[in-house]
C-alpha cells in the first residue's frame, strides 16, 4: 500500500501559479533588457502604448482560452472584432446612445458565439470548420454592409475613452483587469469553470456525471464571442472607424497568446493569467523589435520561434522532467 | 522489402523444456518505490507461463522490462544463453520477444491487413503491394481459424475482434516469446476460446507464452506453470497441476478466497425502480424491478444488451417503448440529468472512455457530480471541495498522494474507486455498476464488494452488470440472464448452478422448450 502511494506521480502543486511566475519573470526580463538596450522603451509614453497594444489581444486570448479548454478552437475572433467595429460605428453614427450601441454590439458577439455552439452541438460540425466559416463570411457581411468603405465615427467622447488614462494607466489596460478578474473567478472558482475542464478532458464521462455538456460548449463559444465583440468596441474607439477588414490575423495572435500562456490545444489545461501574460509578452516583442529597428518581417519569425520554444519547455515540465 | 511470407511460421529452434529466457536478479526501482525486487525466474521453451498478482504487484513492470520499454535498474536477462540488454522495444522484437496488450494499440483507421503488416509492409519499387498484403493477411487469419475479413477497417471490428487481430499480428513476426497482458478483459467467451486455440497452437509451434490474467479459471485452463507476484516480489512458481485457486489467491493477497466475495443479505425494502417492457437500441421488451437493499445482477455476454439496457434506463440513449416507474410513480427519463435527479448513479463500463477525466485531478473527478451542491450561487466553496474529496479518498482508501494528483497517475483499481466514489457523496438511491471489477485486482475487488454491502445497508439498491459469472453469482440476490438483447431467464440467489446460467446466456444449442420465463 505505502509503496504504491509513493510511486504515484507527485502532484504538481500550484503548477499553474508556478508557470505563471516563470512567464512573469520572462516578461520582466524582456522589459529590463529592452530598457537597457533602448532609451525610449522605459518612457511613460511607450509603456502606455505597449499596454494599449497588448490589451486587446489579451482580452481575445481569455475568451479563446475558454474555448480551447473545452478542446475546441475559435478561429472567428478576428473577424468578430472587425465586424463589431462596423456595428458599433453604424449604431453610434445613427444616433444611438453610446451605452446602448455598445450593449447591442456585445449582444451581436453573444449571438455569433451561440451560433457556433449551435453548429457544434446541434449540427455536429467540428469547431475548426464552423468558426472558419464564420471567419470568412463575417468579413463578407461587414464588407457588404459598408460597401467596402471605412465608417468614421462621429463621436469624440467615444474615441476619447481609449486614449485616456485613469490613475496613470491607460483605460484599455483597465479593461483587461475588468475582464480578467471575473474571468479568473469564473474559470477557477465556479462550477462552470470546472465543467469547461471536465468537458475538455472527457465529454462522455462528464455527461454521465450529470454535467450539461451542450450548455457548457454553448457557454464557452458565447464567452469567446462576447470577448471578441468587446475588443471590437475598444478597437473602434481606438482607431475611430468601423472597418470589417480590421483585426486581420488577430485570432492567431490570440491562440498564440493562449498557448504561450500554458493552454493545451488538447483541452483541459489552461488558466486566465497565462494567456494575459502571453499576450503582453507578444506585445513586448513587437514593441521592442520596432524600437530596435528590427525588420518587421523578422518580428513574425521571432514570434514563431518563441511559440515553439515556450510550448516545448512547458511540455517538458508537464511530463515532469 | 522481401515478401513477408517466409516470416509467417518461424521454424521452432528449441526443443521443449529448455530454458529460453532467464531472469537473474532482475530489479527495477523508480524514485521512491521498489517496483520489482531482485527476481530470479526461468521460462522454458514452449511453455504457457501464467503470471498473477494484484495491480501494482509488478507485473506491468516486468513486461516493460522484457519488451524493452523501460531500462532495468540492475540484474540480467539471459536470452538463449546470452545476456540481452533489451534497451529498446526494437531490440526485444528483433530477438523475438513480443507483447499483446490489454488495450489494443493498433491504428483503428487502417485496414486489418495494413495493421498486420504495419512497419514491414510488402512493397515493390516503393509501391505498396496492397492486394498482396490483404491476401496474405486473410490467409493468416483463416489459417488461425478466426472468421474475420482482412480488408475492413480495424475500427469497424469489436474490441474483442481487434484483440484477436493484435494477437495474430504478434504471431507473424517471428515471435519466440509472446506476452499476453490480460487479453480476455474485453472478449466474449467465443472470442476467448478462439484466442486460447491460437495460444495453444503457438505453444505447439514452440513459442513461449507469458499469460497475465486476473481470471483464475483461465490460468487453470491454459497455463503449464504459474508465478505469483506480490508487492514487487516473486512469491513463488507452481506447476498448474500441483496447485489450486485457494492457494494462488492466498499467495497473491495473503487472504482466503471466501473473504473476497463479501455478501450480506438484507431484507429487501420498497421497490425503487420498475422497468416495464422497455425496448431500445440493442435490447427489447425488458422488465425488471429493483428493491432497496438488494443486488440485481445482469449476466450475459458482451453485446447481449445489458449495458444498452442500463444506459437507456439512465437516459443516455433513447428508449423506443416501455415505461419506467420510480418509487411507484411513472417517470420520464430522457437525459442523464433526469436520472441523476431521481437518484440514479451509473458507474459505466469503460473507465477510460466513460468514467474518468484522466488528465484532471482526482479531487475534481470525485466532486464532478456534486459541484452544484458545494457551490453557493456561482462560487465553489473550496473548503467543501477539499473535505468532500479527502473524505472519499480516505473512506475508499484511494491510493493517491493528494487529491490534486491526476487521475491518470493512479492504478486501475484506484481509478475504479474514483468512478464509484464520485457517486457516494451525491446521495443516490439506485447504483448501477457496469463491470465494476474489470482489470481490478483481488484486493480492490473485495473492497468494492464490501462497499456494495455498505450501500445496501443504507437502503440503496444496486444493479450489477458482469460478464464474470462467479461475481454476479455470488453477489446478486436476483440474477437476470441476457442473450441477444432479451432477458431470457431470472434466478434467485444460488437457485441455479453455473452450468444452467451459462447455457442460458450462450444458448448455442437449440433452446430447450419450457425454459424459464
Amino acid at each position: 500500500m505505502s509503496t504504491e502511494a509513493i510511486s504515484a506521480e507527485r502532484p504538481k502543486r500550484n503548477y499553474n501559479a508556478l508557470f505563471g511566475l516563470t512567464l512573469l519573470a520572462l516578461l520582466v526580463l524582456l522589459w529590463i533588457i529592452l530598457s537597457v538596450a533602448t532609451p525610449s522603451f522605459a518612457s511613460a509614453n511607450n509603456i502606455s502604448n505597449l499596454l494599449r497594444q497588448g490589451s486587446m489581444i489579451a482580452i481575445l486570448a481569455v475568451g479563446q482560452t475558454f474555448v480551447i479548454i473545452t478542446g475546441g478552437i475559435d478561429l472567428s475572433v478576428g473577424a468578430v472584432v472587425g465586424f463589431a467595429t462596423v456595428i458599433v460605428a453604424m449604431l453610434i453614427n445613427a444616433g444611438v446612445p453610446i451605452f446602448l450601441a455598445i450593449l447591442i454590439t456585445l449582444l451581436v458577439g453573444v449571438a455569433i458565439g451561440m451560433f457556433h455552439g449551435f453548429g457544434i452541438v446541434k449540427m455536429g460540425l467540428p469547431p475548426f470548420i464552423i468558426t472558419l466559416a464564420t471567419l470568412t463570411s463575417l468579413r463578407g457581411i461587414g464588407l457588404l454592409m459598408t460597401n467596402g468603405n471605412s465608417i468614421s465615427i462621429n463621436n469624440d467622447a467615444f474615441q476619447l475613452f481609449s486614449r485616456s488614462s485613469f490613475l496613470g494607466i491607460p483605460n484599455l489596460f483597465w479593461m483587461v483587469i475588468l475582464v480578467g478578474i471575473p474571468a479568473y473567478i469564473f474559470l477557477h472558482h465556479s462550477r462552470w469553470g470546472r465543467y469547461l475542464f471536465s468537458v475538455g478532458s472527457n465529454a462522455e464521462a462528464s455527461r454521465l456525471s450529470g454535467v450539461n455538456v451542450q450548455r457548457t460548449i454553448y457557454m464557452a463559444y458565447t464567452l469567446s464571442g462576447l470577448c471578441a465583440a468587446f475588443v471590437g468596441v475598444l478597437l473602434a474607439s481606438r482607431i475611430g472607424i468601423g472597418n470589417p477588414t480590421q483585426a486581420e490575423g488577430w485570432e492567431l495572435q490570440a491562440i498564440a497568446s493562449s498557448v504561450i500562456g500554458g493552454t493545451s490545444l488538447f483541452g483541459a489545461v489552461g488558466s486566465v493569467h497565462g494567456p494575459l501574460l502571453g499576450a503582453f509578452i507578444l506585445a513586448t516583442i513587437n514593441n521592442g523589435a520596432n524600437l530596435l529597428n528590427v525588420n518587421a518581417f523578422w518580428q513574425r519569425i521571432i514570434t514563431g520561434v518563441l511559440i515553439i520554444v515556450i510550448v516545448y519547455f512547458d511540455g517538458l515540465r508537464r511530463r515532469g522532467k | 522489402m522481401t515478401s513477408t511470407a517466409q516470416e509467417l511460421h518461424p521454424a521452432p529452434t528449441l526443443e521443449p523444456g529448455r530454458t529460453i529466457l532467464e531472469l537473474k536478479g532482475l530489479e527495477k526501482r523508480y524514485p521512491g518505490t521498489h517496483a520489482l525486487k531482485p527476481t530470479n525466474l526461468a521460462f522454458k521453451a514452449s511453455e504457457i507461463h501464467a503470471i498473477v498478482g494484484e495491480n501494482g504487484a509488478g507485473k506491468s513492470t516486468l513486461i516493460k522490462l522484457l519488451t524493452g520499454v523501460m531500462p532495468r535498474t540492475s540484474g540480467d536477462v539471459i536470452w538463449e544463453g546470452t545476456p540481452a540488454a533489451l534497451a529498446t522495444p526494437h531490440e526485444a522484437m528483433a530477438l523475438g520477444i513480443n507483447a499483446v496488450h490489454q488495450e489494443v494499440v493498433l491504428c483503428r483507421h487502417l485496414t486489418v491487413a495494413a495493421n498486420m503488416f504495419l512497419g514491414e509492409e510488402a512493397s515493390r519499387f516503393g509501391i505498396l503491394q496492397q492486394r498482396a498484403m490483404v491476401r496474405e493477411a486473410q490467409k493468416i487469419i483463416d489459417d488461425l481459424g478466426f472468421d474475420l475479413p482482412a480488408h475492413v477497417v480495424l475500427g469497424d471490428l469489436t474490441i474483442g475482434q481487434q484483440q484477436l487481430i493484435a494477437a495474430a499480428r504478434a504471431t507473424v513476426r517471428g515471435t519466440k516469446f509472446l506476452i499476453f497482458d490480460e487479453p480476455t478483459a474485453y472478449l466474449t467467451r467465443k472470442e476467448a476460446d478462439q484466442l486460447f486455440t491460437l495460444i495453444r497452437r503457438l505453444k505447439g509451434e514452440g513459442v513461449t507464452i507469458i499469460y497475465i490474467s486476473h481470471r483464475m479459471e483461465e490460468v487453470f485452463e491454459l497455463a503449464d506453470r504459474v508465478s505469483v507476484l506480490r508487492d514487487g516480489t516473486l512469491v513463488g512458481t507452481r506447476n498448474i497441476a500441483e496447485t489450486n485457486d485457494a492457494e494462488l489467491v492466498k499467495m497473491m493477497i495473503n487472504r482466503s478466497i471466501e473473504q473476497v466475495y463479501h455478501k450480506e443479505h438484507f431484507t429487501p425494502g420498497a421497490t425503487l425502480l420498475e422497468a416495464r417492457n422497455l425496448s431500445g437500441k440493442g435490447f427489447e421488451n425488458v422488465s425488471m424491478t429493483v428493491r432497496a437493499g438488494e443486488i440485481v445482477g445482469l449476466y450475459g455476454l458482451i453485446g447481449a444488451g445489458r449495458s444498452e439496457f442500463v444506459t437507456a434506463l439512465y437516459g443516455r440513449h433513447r428508449k423506443s417503448a416501455g415505461q419506467i416507474l420510480w418509487e411507484g410513480k411513472a417517470v420520464q427519463v430522457n437525459s442523464e440529468h433526469d436520472a441523476i435527479r431521481l437518484g440514479m448513479a451509473l458507474a459505466p463500463e469503460s473507465r477510460r472512455d466513460q468514467g474518468l477525466c484522466l488528465n484532471l485531478p482526482v479531487g475534481l473527478n470525485l466532486n464532478l457530480p456534486i459541484y452544484k451542491r458545494i457551490s453557493s450561487n456561482l462560487l465553489i466553496s473550496s473548503a467543501q471541495e477539499k473535505t468532500e474529496a479527502d473524505r472519499q479518498i480516505a473512506n475508499l482508501r484511494i491510493k493517491t498522494p493528494t487529491r490534486k494528483a491526476l487521475a491518470s497517475s493512479l492504478s486501475g483499481g484506484n481509478q475504479q474507486k474514483i468512478v464509484i466514489g464520485k457517486w457516494l457523496a451525491h446521495g443516490a438511491k439506485l447504483f448501477i455498476f457496469d463491470e465494476p471489477t474489470v482489470g481490478v485486482d483481488v484486493g480492490t475487488k473485495a473492497e468494492i464488494y464490501r462497499l456494495f454491502s455498505a450501500l445496501l445497508s443504507n437502503g440503496a439498491g444496486i444493479i450489477l452488470i458482469s460478464s464474470y459469472l462467479p461475481e454476479v453469482y455470488e453477489l446478486a440476490d436476483t440474477l437476470h440472464v441476457f442473450r441477444r438483447g432479451k432477458l431470457v431467464a431470472t434466478h434467485g440467489f444460488h437457485t441455479a448452478d453455473h452450468e444452467e446460467i451459462l447455457t442460458q446466456a450462450l444458448a448455442e444449442k437449440q433452446e430447450k422448450p419450457g425454459g424459464q420465463i
